[in-house]
């Protein structure tokens, strides 16, 4: 079934930017610069660690084959350390990342890097050992054994070497077959295990880090300034935030089969206002769950009782695998720690007066919070839900409502998707020819929100792109982990 | 805006890169003047103080490792009759000529009174221009701590493992051969 069940309507009511300037427009800027900065902050760094042997006279090696093979192990060496750097602190969930490429976004690049800085560190390993096997008489075999048995700390480089193409290709492995989030969590702390007993050779065997030298001033600095922020933005803040807002489950309510809102009271939720759409993490703290951690969108916008702060939060979730299954039997009063909020998929993350926000499934549900407060002018949003059936719409007499308040048009579609055609459509629409601009004839000037299962919101981003959204208007929150 | 980030990133880089190989270029050249200078000096202190003592009794020059201890022991009971006036038996014991990636090592300790009372190093690894600069560093550091250890139980310094493996190696060689 197709309906558009809502017609735009005339009627002015919230919103107080004017309708000529666009009043996304200095936020946007300022986001772009912000994203271009941390792309020269990634390259200067690569090249900073590379300059920092140059600096050293490093690049008079190459004057024997040794040396040149020990050089460009050097080089290989500080690049894949710096990569492996950059990588947690990509994963280390800083705002300032957060708030400019968004958490999923960041984590891609993450997921990106890991097999270069595998590939570099491989290359340090074996060119070293050919280096100085060479300078030695040795071949790099016996070189490695050489090092090993009696140069200190070296062993420890060898076990982090280990745990680097462990944690590497399991992360691969587990990607690929879905292994269960746990097998991938406990493997991924081994990285923890593999950066610590790779830094003492670095200071130690490495002339280029010796006492008194500016390098290892630097080099130090940014070890301690990536677990800082590791151990700040990781732990500390959700520690902190658990305790500020002290969450409780007030209670479990059945949207649909197998779907249930969770609402939680707690304290301080101002802090949280405007967060609605984007994700916590959230652990219940009952026997048996709280030691696994529910990345959940906010369902809809912090609700607020009094000044200060008292309120209700809302998620809702489907049940997706054992974890989600024992969350509809959560008990009134169960207490909850949280570490967030993250994501892009909120007002921050807006660029343009026109919006148009498409959700799919349990992807509906951080649409429904979005378009509760994210500011447009009646008639200038358009919000496509698509789903099997109605039932499948979760949440859509809310989003009716809210629709119906603030001026949006909004779309149903639902059915199944037709065999062996690549589209986000339902069969009939499909076969209509229908395509995301005959939704919204403005989309090229609208902000696009997509949210649902990866394969059809990849289809979705395709036919925005295809209808003229340029990459920055796109905002997509992957919905299926 | 995506070839602005490019485009800074690219400049950015270059320029780190290029500050970072112009001051290496720098640096080799003052790496190199000091390193000539303070092995001109490493040359000239130990045949300042050796020179009278052992009367070059310090034979261990030749080289080769155990036996120079011993040949330096004998040069020492002549050399402490030489200049027994003066001050108590000085002795000087060459240790064991030690190999490493980085060139050899070979340290030559000054003994009076059953006391080691100076550490000089013959050879110190400078296959490249890093080892050397390592080697001048190191060299002074580990002598003060053997001379405060009075042994070769003293840890090596970080950044110099190998230099100073090496450097403890053939001093232990030299106590050996002054019975220390």
């Amino acid at each position: 079934m197709n309906a558009q069940l809502l017609s735009t309507r005339p009627e002015v009511r919230r919103g107080s930017c004017g309708a000529a300037a666009n009043p996304f427009e200095g936020q946007h800027r300022r986001r772009l610069l912000k994203a271009d900065l941390l792309t020269v902050l990634f390259w200067a760094s690569l090249a900073g660690a590379v300059a920092l042997w140059l600096a050293d006279g490093g690049a008079a090696g190459f004057s024997t084959p040794a040396g040149a093979f020990t050089a460009l192990g050097i080089v290989a060496g500080l690049a894949g350390m710096d990569l492996v750097l950059l990588m947690l602190l990509l994963a280390a969930r800083i705002p300032l990342i957060d708030r400019t490429v968004g958490h999923d976004r960041a984590l891609e690049f993450h997921r990106k890097l890991g097999k270069p800085a595998l590939y570099l560190l491989l290359a340090h390993g074996i060119l070293i050992a050919i280096g100085y096997g060479m300078a030695e008489g040795l071949d790099p075999v016996s070189e490695s054994a050489a090092l090993w048995v009696l140069v200190p700390d070296m062993w420890l480089a060898y076990i982090s070497m280990l745990l680097f193409i462990a944690v590497v290709v399991t992360s691969l492995v587990a990607v690929r077959r879905r292994f269960p989030h746990e097998f991938w969590y406990a493997v991924h702390l081994l990285t923890y295990a593999a950066v610590l007993t790779a830094l003492p050779h670095q200071f130690s065997v490495g002339g280029l880090f010796a006492e008194g030298t500016w390098q290892r001033w630097y080099w130090l600095a940014l070890c301690i300034a990536t677990g800082a922020a590791l151990l700040y933005y990781r732990v500390v803040q959700p520690l902190a935030a658990t305790f500020r807002h002290q969450l409780t489950v007030k209670r479990v309510v059945q949207v649909s089969p197998g779907v249930v809102s969770i609402e939680m009271s707690g304290l301080r939720l101002d802090l949280l206002a405007g967060s609605g759409g984007r994700f916590f993490i959230w652990r219940f703290l009952a026997p048996g769950l709280w030691w696994h951690p529910h990345p959940f969108s906010l369902s809809a916008e912090p609700v607020q009782f009094d000044a200060a702060g008292q309120g209700v939060l809302r998620i809702t979730v489907r049940n997706l695998g054992r974890g989600s299954a024992q969350l509809a039997s959560l008990r009134p009063g169960t207490k909850v720690a949280v570490e967030g909020p993250y994501g892009l998929f909120s007002s921050a993350a807006r660029s343009r007066r026109h919006v148009v926000m498409v959700g799919a499934g349990i992807g509906i549900t951080p649409i429904r919070a979005l378009l509760e407060s994210t500011p447009f002018h009646p008639g200038n949003a358009t919000v496509i839900l698509r789903g099997h059936s109605e039932s499948e719409l979760y949440l859509g007499e809310e989003i009716l409502e809210l629709c119906r308040q603030r001026g949006a048009t909004l779309f149903h579609l639902t059915g199944s998707r037709p065999a062996g055609v690549r589209t986000w459509l339902p069969e009939n629409s499909a076969r209509a020819g229908h395509r995301l601009a005959s939704f919204d004839p403005k989309i090229a000037e609208a902000d696009v929100y997509v949210c649902g299962p990866a394969a059809w919101a990849q289809n979705v981003l395709e036919d925005a792109r295809a209808a003229g959204v340029r990459e920055d208007q796109l905002h997509y929150e992957r919905f299926d982990w | 805006m995506r070839t602005r980030a490019a485009v800074s990133a690219a400049l950015a880089s270059a320029g780190i890169l290029i500050a970072g190989w112009q001051s290496g270029i720098h640096v080799a050249d003052i790496g190199s003047t000091v390193a000539s200078a303070a092995g001109s000096t490493g040359s000239t202190g130990p045949s300042g103080t050796s020179g009278s003592t052992g009367s070059s009794g310090t034979t261990g020059s030749t080289g080769s490792s155990g036996t120079s201890g011993s040949t330096g022991s004998s040069g020492s009971s002549s050399a402490g009759g030489a200049t027994g006036a003066s001050a108590k038996a000085v002795a000087t014991y060459d240790g064991s000529v030690v190999q490493t990636r980085f060139g050899s090592v070979q340290v030559q300790i000054t003994v009076q009174a059953g006391k080691i009372t100076d550490v000089t190093a013959l050879r110190l690894t400078d296959a490249e221009r890093k080892s050397e600069q390592i080697s001048n560093r190191a060299a002074p550091l580990l002598r003060t701590e053997v001379l405060n250890a009075q042994s070769a139980d003293v840890q090596t310094i970080s950044g110099a493992t190998v230099t100073s493996a090496a450097y403890l190696n053939s001093l232990q060689a030299a106590l050996d051969a002054a019975n220390l």
